[in-house]
């Protein structure tokens, strides 16, 4: 009887206290664990931030072919250097050539013709005999001269004119500049003003393009320093500084509607976006590469200089 | 006296388990139904557990955790540029359907992370690296959700049973492949399918013809500033709301997302008042059969009350006599009901279904009520024992 009444005491604490046990474990918080990777983080405040897509100083140069043709040469890989005046693309230059063998022909057939009138008219321009020949005659022969010499420097004009069109299907850098894209193959035909065969941008010093939403666009002010956070070097081995320091250019006098990159084919924009250009030496430790993307953060606490 | 008194309750065994069936009947009936209740009611705020992150910023109209209303890409900027924030990143969560290799079709929580931090990430991940998510077309999907879309195989037997998804293993998101790289363990969502964790930048492709793909972003506050202060600068800023990431339901903070999207389903839906009945029900059976058990009980011991006024105890006496009998059988009835309400949850918490919640403050307020009905039985008991004439005794 005793024992019965303990037993169902100790019951019902065992009861109580696996239940309180058991309320432990479920009133818990999942605690916030610092991301993965570390962010590219603000240090300081009157920071405002932007999306940067990296470029080539000077922009780059769509490289575009005067004619259309087929392609017989391309001269140039991606990461080349070119000088100006280098040549890039061949075009197809067959029927050009073909037309310079008539054309020289035809200047050693003028160069004949107009040999044979010169002689003639020298010949009857030298007889003293005022009888021998009519006055009529001999104007006659200096006229076929003068009309031969002509006739060759027109066919040498033409023949230094297919030499120029020749020339012309001879695209050449216009700068000096590395080879960004080739979107060529041998072969394949270039149409005149369309999709540029070749890129070309000067890599050596690069610069940034920073999209600044318009409602930020008023705390931007020319000559302010930036920093900037490459994307995707989160992960960067040896965790040395990530920021890159940016040297202000200039702000481009235009708001443009933001490119949006969804791909959707019904691609509406919503928003405008301020641009500012920013300029940047290659760090000596990491590569960069044109097209990157950048988290920008510019400094609006630091005292614009003056230009 | 006290020991006469617990004599009294003890000796009469057959009262004695009517007493203790009543008050432990209504103890696990309350416990347990709370219990599954705040269960059900936590898997609301489901992705602030899943996501972690300290503050989180969505479009002004957004009222709780599960819905997603897309904002412009550049608002991430404008957050960046709040003062006391330290960084913050970009997430995209929207509920798309998955194809299985078995042409079925499964509905699917699609978490985008930002890429390149992959803040936001699930806590553990049981196979897989995080990292391969920067692989094309790669998730990570939890595992429940391993389980829910695995492929059903026939057995040499005749049997069929699901063979969960494992890394390697692919399914469809419209119309692109998805290679599962990890399996994470995440909780379960109240709405929603699986988790299943992508990159940002991927959800464009994942998601059909969403043209805006952040939903939320997530803000690390700089180190000494105060989350919540910081929620009231990024509003004042940038006109988006803010709010803190804490999970505990009990902070009277407006600003916690899952308190917010707690009470968003409790005054949306009809779980609470489902609930609600059954939980006073057993208040109300409780009371009703233990009171009464306890009445029927003070009746039968009434004569021995009865002698006690006539050996001269005063009413405050048989008062305390009768309190620590209602209260013995209270604290032993709740200690059975509440003791079988957890055996019965952890059986649930092992199984996972359904869900299954005690919050200390559960336990504490089914003590309160328990005791409560004791007091009840007491208060009833002592007006009928001042009501009766010591001279019963001598009647027969």
């Amino acid at each position: 009887m005793f024992k019965k009444r303990h037993l169902l005491i100790a019951l019902a604490l065992a009861g109580a206290g696996a239940a309180l046990q058991l309320t432990r474990g479920t009133a818990s918080e999942t605690p916030t664990l610092p991301p993965a990777y570390a962010p590219a983080t603000r240090d300081k405040d009157g920071l405002i931030a932007a999306a940067g897509l990296v470029e080539a100083v000077a922009e780059n140069t769509q490289l575009g072919s005067p004619t259309s043709g087929t392609v017989q040469k391309v001269h140039v890989k991606v990461w080349d250097k070119v000088k100006a005046g280098d040549p890039v693309i061949t075009l197809d230059d067959r029927d050009l050539a073909a037309q310079l063998q008539v054309q020289l022909a035809g200047v050693v057939a003028a160069e004949a013709t107009a040999e044979r009138a010169d002689d003639a008219a020298k010949r009857w321009t030298g007889i003293k005999d005022s009888g021998a020949v009519s006055a009529g005659d001999l104007l006659a022969y200096q006229v076929a001269a003068k009309e031969a010499r002509a006739r060759l420097a027109l066919a040498k004009a033409q023949v230094d004119q297919t030499r120029v069109l020749l020339d012309r299907l001879v695209l050449r850098a216009p700068i000096d500049a590395t080879v960004l894209q080739v979107n060529v193959r041998v072969g394949e035909f270039v149409a005149a003003g369309l999709k540029a065969p070749v890129v070309l941008g000067d890599i050596a010093r690069l610069q940034i393009r920073c999209d600044l939403d318009e409602q930020l666009a008023p705390r931007m002010r020319a000559g302010l320093p930036a920093k900037g956070y490459l994307k995707g070097e989160s992960s960067r081995v040896g965790g040395g500084e990530r920021a890159i320091p940016l040297k202000f250019v200039r702000i481009e006098p235009y708001v443009i509607p933001k490119v949006s990159l969804t791909g959707g084919s019904a691609e509406r924009v919503d928003t405008r976006v301020l641009q500012v250009i920013y300029q940047f030496d290659r760090p000596a430790d990491r590569a960069i590469f044109v097209g990157q993307q950048m988290d920008v953060y510019i400094d609006t606490t630091a005292d614009a200089p003056r230009k | 006296m006290y020991r006469l008194a617990l004599n009294m309750l003890f000796g009469d065994r057959a009262k004695l388990a009517m007493l203790l069936c009543g008050l432990a009947f209504s103890a696990l009936l309350m416990a347990q139904q709370t219990s599954v209740f705040f269960g059900i009611m936590s898997w609301t705020y489901t992705p602030v557990h899943n996501i972690r992150a300290r503050i989180w910023v969505s479009d002004p109209m957004v009222e709780q955790a599960n819905d997603a209303k897309p904002l412009r890409d550049t608002d991430l900027y404008r957050v960046r540029s709040v003062d006391g924030v330290a960084w913050a990143a970009p997430l995209h969560t929207s509920f798309v359907q998955a194809r299985m290799q078995d042409g079925n079709f499964k509905l699917i929580t699609l978490i985008g992370l930002d890429a390149d931090t992959f803040a936001g990430a699930p806590a553990t991940l049981s196979a897989g690296r995080i990292e391969d998510l920067r692989l094309p077309n790669t998730v990570i999907v939890d595992e429940w959700g391993a389980q829910l879309m695995g492929r059903p195989v026939v057995g040499p037997d005749g049997k069929e049973t699901t063979v969960p998804l494992k890394v390697g293993d692919t399914f469809e998101v419209n119309d692109l492949e998805a290679r599962i790289v990890g399996i994470c363990k995440v909780r379960r969502a109240f709405t929603g399918g699986p988790f299943v964790y992508t990159t940002y930048d991927r959800t464009k492709q994942y998601t059909l013809g969403a043209r805006r793909t952040l939903s939320f972003m997530l803000v690390e506050p700089q180190p000494g500033v105060d989350a919540s202060a910081l929620c009231d600068r990024i509003e004042a800023d940038t006109g988006l709301k803010a709010w803190t990431s804490d999970t505990v339901i009990w902070d009277w903070s407006d600003r916690s997302l899952a308190r917010n999207t707690f009470w968003w389903f409790w005054k949306n839906t009809g779980i609470p008042f489902s609930f609600g009945t059954a939980v006073a029900l057993g208040l109300f059976v409780g009371i009703a059969v233990s009171g009464q058990t306890f009445y029927s009980f003070v009746l039968e011991n009434l004569k021995y009350f009865a002698a006690i006024k006539a050996m001269g105890a005063g009413m405050g006496v048989i008062a305390r006599m009768l309190l620590v009998q209602a209260f013995t059988a209270g604290l032993l009835g709740f200690g059975l009901g509440v003791g079988m309400a957890q055996a019965i949850g952890r059986a649930m918490i092992e199984k996972g279904m359904p869900p299954f919640v005690m919050f200390p403050q559960i336990f504490w307020a089914t003590l309160a009520l328990v005791l409560g009905i004791s007091l009840v039985s007491a208060v009833i008991g002592i007006i009928k024992v001042s009501r009766v004439d010591a001279a019963t005794v001598f009647r027969g």
